[in-house]
């Protein structure tokens, strides 16, 4: 399986009153058609600028990127606003956290569905119209026809997050960028979202790179996983991996604070301190001082993103295999007491 | 700018009088270039800034701006010439054959009306054109709201019945053909000129009465009014039935009212309007004076009847000691006073009566070169002090000049109290018997050019009421009272001479006022206008002698 | 949209007798006596009362104003002047289409630099246009019209001599004896205080717009728009302009107010006979009929204009028009 989307040492940097803020600080993924890669992290972490540069989204004028950004085997990153708008709406689309706001209040839903198809073909108002409201109906709106006229504040968030899905399918894209599709959802509508878009990931055979900071997210919809941390990935494995062996201690922490059904736990288990500043990093490995396995060598030394098992599990931590996988048994071992009280 | 007031008392007079106003003189200093033979022709554009005249209707308007135009629409009994000087204050019969013979008892005037005259639409003037302005004057149908019609009444027999609603005609006036005879309750020494007042110039007899004033209406002057959009502007033409001597040298003349003076004085120098009716803005006089020259082709300088003074208050400390008033005639600064008002804005006086008054003349009796401090020590014969009061309005060149006449009255020993009223309550507030003043600013602007209306009307003290007095140093001397009575009960030349004895008397004995500018009327015209012929009485060019053509 | 409408002419009576309430009451507060200053210095009391009288100022304030009221609703008379007996019908009537040209010729104006120039100073913040279109918006913020209207007139007017300094043309049928007339003549002697109403009010609304813009760009949808890939023109016309102009719009109906405010100190420096000179006049003479008349025809103008800008909000805005 080829990979559709390549990203290779992605940096992004934005210049601010203060500084230098690095944003994104080395980070590579692929993804192949029909496959789902899910990046997760704290607010922060970078995730959400990855996906913005892929795009070429970013303020120009405040955004500096470098590295490499292959899709199907082509030089995306850094080529002229025309070109990026071609392959946006097209090969890859993106949709957005908060469906009450990305969608124009003023302007009807069909025609901001038809302007996602008539800004790249050529057909006529009514073709876009048609497909519209195909579209409308495949990602289940109740009765496109009528409410294709409609605005978006005349439907509810879930419904909404619907019409953004379907603005993003309309010209059948190769990549579909989600950026924290259900965080602003209800649970039940998160699940109902979240299986409508692996169903129509199934019919238009289309990668999705899930950005989330919801590992529950991950394991319902992902193939592959990157945890991102301060602008770098800090783990990276299959969802099968990382369930089962999870390397770093921040994992860990994501893994404690995800709800389970076998849990009585009222509260969920927050990983203490905050997220690292991106304007003046932390030395060393970013997360030591939340780190509660932290030794002399993680405040000086940047960890190198090393293999752990096979080829595809890689991870940014400098405790040693034995020491880590004592360290993970330890705490899988508190986290079960916990929820068991 | 000056609202005309009006007659404010009937005169009495006794004897026999014929030809009052011959009597009288007019001394416009101003001249102008007349010059070479005025070329007809073009249309006159005169600005009016901030201002508009209140009525075009010769029966209701009131104003020196109206007046100033209505007399180039209007034909009068007897009226001024469009002369410059001296000359163009006498007045001459106009549509009166000759100035009217006037009955042994001195109260039938009997006019005779020029055959031949006629109105802008063709019609005759006859008598009964002159007994319908009577009317319309009178009438309370047309209801004056400006009571300006309120004393003619008593000069006519039957004006108060007429005004009264009681009779449709007025009994005293009849108009048979070509005679017109008014009948007087008394003898009048000024009636020939009271009929030189624009209010009594021809109407055709059927003109209607109007509470809101008739815009046009058919006039024999020169000209005629031929639309008038109130707000906006006014339109003259030359009436074409107009057969008379007077200059008629523009084709149209085109007033447009309610412009802004500094952007209408830009106009005039770009040619853009030929000259603005409501002068140039004062801090330009010396500037324009500089460039174009005093009365010479562009900037033109006359006086006015207007007399600027401040009244002592005679009725209360300390200024009810003579020689404590004529101290401070030698202590104020004229020359600085008139400083403060710019260049060219008027001439030094010391005086009650202004030239042009018949019987004025100067005497020079203060300290009109500046003040001198010495003398006015002198004077006082004892050391000045106390506190006095100075009332000004809120203006900033009235507080300036208060801000003088009170470091004039520190020089002498007093201690000055600043009282700055409210522009729109001054008058009111001066007016009030009892005020609480000592030194108060004043302006006064004739009717017209009788020395009556300076010394009588102002400083007469039977006239003292409560409320709306004019009499601001509430002067009350039997002995000038009487003194008063006798000059204006006199005509001619023993009232010019009488009148000019009691100017001096006074100033001299009784110095109830510091007066202290004859003020001056400043016009700037376009380069192409010839022909400025400055008249004193409408403190205006005579606009339909002025030539664009 | 009914019930809005009803309520919107509820508050529009409430207003319309607020204001000429006040106005009256102001008038009778200020101490000066229009009989007395119609009637002149040396008239005697006897005169003043005659006038009082005559112009029914002897009737409590209250009397008079319910007789403004009667014969403003009866008659749909607002009145004779005190001072020259003008009806002031034909002076609100007169007067009325001059301010008009000047507001609504001067809005144009005024948008039609600042739109352009809060566009460019959003998308191009600190770019040396957009310090230049904030140093325009200190100075415009700053100067008063007066100042900048003989400015101009002395600069544009009479030194360059492009336009006429002063003076108004009627747009149709000039009366007899204008010197001018039609509408070529008319936007020529109107080209200056345009641009002085441009000066005066551009620089809030570049403000604003730049404000506006600069807040739409960074909404959510505008990336959404981006991210189908739509052009930056595309993007600017269809999704930032409307909705960044919607602010702009009720701005627009509040500040017609304000600019009518404006118009007496634009009317009276370029000689424009509109309202705004009109009541300054009256306001000069005492003359309160006829600045009630004008606050009555204003305060009707300025409701109107408000309803119909919040109707066109509505038309604008499916938020409003679905609520």
């Amino acid at each position: 399986m080829t990979a559709i989307l390549q990203v290779a040492d992605l940096k992004t940097s934005f210049r601010t009153d203060d500084g230098i803020v690095k944003a994104v600080d080395g980070v590579s993924f692929s993804v192949a058609k029909g496959q789902t890669l899910g990046i997760v992290g704290e607010s922060g972490s970078g995730k959400s600028v990855t996906s913005l540069t892929i795009m070429g989204l970013n303020d120009k004028r405040a955004a500096t990127s470098s590295g490499s950004v292959l899709l199907d085997g082509h030089e995306i990153l850094g080529v002229s606003t025309s070109e990026l708008q071609e392959i946006r709406g097209t090969r890859m689309a993106m949709i957005f956290q908060d469906p009450m706001t990305s969608l124009n209040p003023v302007k009807s839903i069909g025609w901001q569905l038809s302007e996602a198809v008539l800004v790249h073909k050529d057909v006529t108002k009514k073709a876009a119209r048609d497909r519209a409201i195909e579209l409308l109906e495949q990602v289940g709106i109740p009765n496109p026809e009528r409410r294709v006229d409609d605005y978006a504040p005349q439907f509810s968030g879930g419904m909404r997050q619907r019409v953004m899905i379907a603005m993003a399918l309309i010209n059948n894209p190769d990549v579909l960028i989600a950026d924290e599709p259900t965080t602003a959802l209800d649970v039940t509508t998160q699940a109902q979202i979240l299986r409508l878009m692996k169903r129509l990931q199934d019919e238009y055979n289309m990668a999705i790179i899930m950005i989330t900071h919801d590992l529950g997210v991950i394991a319902e919809v992902a193939d592959d996983v990157a945890v991102m941390y301060g602008g770098k990935v800090v783990e990276q494995a299959t969802v099968a991996e990382l369930f089962d062996s999870p390397q770093h201690p921040y994992t860990w922490g994501l893994l404690g604070s995800l709800p389970r059904l076998d849990s009585k736990a009222d509260r969920l288990e927050q990983i203490p301190g905050q997220p690292p500043s991106l304007l003046r990093p932390p030395s060393g490995c970013a997360f030591h001082p939340r780190c509660e396995f932290a030794f002399n060598r993680c405040p000086t030394e940047v960890p190198p993103l090393v293999k752990f098992g096979g080829p595809t599990h890689l991870h940014r931590c400098l405790l040693g295999d034995d020491t880590r996988q004592e360290a993970w048994a330890k705490k899988k071992a508190a986290m079960k007491v916990e929820a068991a009280a | 700018m000056r609202k005309k007031f009006v007659l404010p008392a009937v005169l009495a007079a006794i004897g026999a009088l014929l030809l009052v106003a011959s009597a009288y003189a007019s001394t416009g200093s101003s001249s102008g270039v007349a010059g070479k033979v005025a070329k007809k022709g073009g249309t006159l554009k005169v600005n009016v800034s901030n201002g508009d005249f209140t009525f075009s209707d010769p029966g209701l308007a009131y104003d020196t701006l109206s007046w100033s135009m209505l007399y180039t629409t209007q034909m009068l009994l007897v009226n001024f010439p469009e002369k410059p000087g001296q000359a163009g204050g006498q007045l001459y019969p106009e549509a009166a054959t000759a100035f009217p013979v006037v009955s042994k008892d001195g109260k039938t005037y009997a006019f005779t009306i020029r055959p031949g005259l006629k109105f802008s639409d063709g019609s005759p003037v006859t008598a009964a054109a002159f007994q319908r302005a009577i009317e319309r004057n009178l009438s309370p149908k047309m209801g004056s709201p400006v009571g300006v019609n309120v004393q003619v009444q008593k000069l006519i027999i039957g004006g108060e019945d007429f005004l009264a609603g009681k009779t449709q005609k007025i009994s005293g006036v009849s108009a048979k053909g070509l005679k017109l005879t008014i009948k007087l309750t008394k003898p009048n020494p000024t009636f020939v000129s009271i009929m030189g007042m624009q209010w009594f110039g021809a109407v055709k007899p059927d003109t209607p009465y109007s509470t809101a004033g008739l815009n046009t209406t058919p006039s024999a002057g020169p000209y005629t009014i031929k639309s008038r959009d109130a707000g906006r502007n006014l339109v003259e033409v030359r009436n074409p039935y107009y057969k008379g001597t007077r200059p008629a040298n523009p084709d149209q003349i085109v007033w447009t009212v309610n412009t802004d003076s500094d952007q209408s004085l830009l106009q005039v120098k770009a040619g853009q309007a030929d000259i603005d009716a409501s002068q140039p803005p004062a801090a330009q006089y010396a500037a324009l004076g500089d460039q174009f020259g005093l009365n010479k082709k562009q900037f033109f300088v006359g006086p006015t009847s207007c007399i600027l003074y401040y009244a002592l208050n005679t009725s209360r400390a300390p200024f009810n000691s003579l020689a404590v008033r004529k101290a401070a005639n030698w202590a104020l600064d004229r020359p600085a006073l008139l400083r403060l008002s710019g260049k060219y804005s008027g001439s030094r006086s010391d005086q009650v009566l202004v030239p042009g008054v018949p019987g004025y003349k100067r005497y020079d009796i203060y300290a009109i070169k500046g003040a001198d401090v010495a003398k006015a020590k002198k004077v006082a014969g004892k050391p000045l002090s106390g506190t006095v009061t100075v009332f000004h309005s809120t203006s900033a060149s009235q507080t300036a000049r208060a801000q003088v006449i009170e470091y004039n009255l520190k020089q002498i020993g007093f201690d000055t109290k600043d009282r700055p009223v409210p522009g729109g309550l001054y008058y009111k507030t001066l007016g009030t018997k009892g005020a609480d003043f000592d030194v108060a600013y004043a302006g006064w602007c004739a009717d017209f050019f009788d020395p009556f209306d300076y010394i009588n009307v102002n400083l007469d003290g039977r006239s003292i009421q409560d409320a709306n007095n004019v009499n601001f140093a509430y002067l009350n001397s039997a002995k000038l009272n009487a003194a008063m009575d006798k000059a204006a009960s006199l005509s001619g030349a023993a009232r010019a001479t009488a009148y000019q004895k009691l100017d001096l008397t006074i100033m001299r004995d009784y110095a109830p006022w510091v007066s202290y500018n004859n003020l001056n009327s400043v016009y700037f015209v376009a380069p192409r206008v010839s022909n400025f012929i400055y008249s004193a009485y409408f403190t205006s060019p005579d606009y339909n002698a002025l030539a664009v053509g | 949209m009914f019930y809005f409408l009803v309520r919107r002419t509820l508050w529009a009576v409430a207003l319309f007798i607020a204001a000429t309430v006040i106005t009256y009451l102001i008038f009778y507060i200020i101490p000066a006596d229009p009989a007395k200053l119609a009637c002149g210095r040396a008239c005697t009391q006897q005169d003043v009362d005659r006038v009082r009288h005559f112009l029914h100022l002897d009737q409590p304030v209250w009397r008079q104003y319910l007789r403004f009221l009667w014969r403003l609703v009866y008659h749909q008379d607002l009145g004779r002047s005190f001072v020259n007996q003008q009806s002031v019908n034909q002076i609100v009537a007169g007067g009325a289409p001059v301010t008009a040209s000047l507001v609504f010729g001067g809005a144009v104006f005024w948008l039609l630099l600042s739109i352009p120039a809060g566009i460019y100073s959003a998308l191009k913040p600190r770019s040396i246009a957009d310090r230049a279109s904030m140093t325009f918006v200190l100075f415009g913020i700053s100067a008063h019209p007066v100042w900048i209207g003989l400015i101009l007139g002395y600069l544009v007017g009479f030194r360059l001599g492009w336009t006429p300094i002063a003076g108004y043309c009627d747009f149709f049928s000039p009366s007899f004896g204008s010197s001018c007339g039609g509408p070529v003549q008319w936007a020529y002697h109107m080209v200056l205080p345009w641009l002085t109403f441009m000066v005066l009010f551009a620089a809030l609304y570049v403000r604003l717009i730049r404000a506006n813009v600069m807040e739409t760009l960074s909404e959510d949808y505008v990336r959404t728009a981006r991210a189908k890939g739509a052009s930056e023109p595309r993007v600017m016309v269809q999704h930032v302009m409307r909705n960044s102009m919607l602010p702009v719009v009720t701005i627009l109906g509040m500040d017609i107010g304000l600019a009518l405010g404006g118009a007496i100190f634009t009317e009276s420096i370029f000689s424009l006979p509109g309202l705004g000179r009109r009541v300054i006049q009256a306001y000069n003479n005492n003359d309160l009929p006829v600045i009630v008349g004008i606050v009555v025809f204003s305060t009707i103008a300025i409701i109107l204009f408000n309803l119909i800008v919040d109707l066109l909000y509505a038309f604008l805005d499916p938020r409003i028009r679905l609520s």
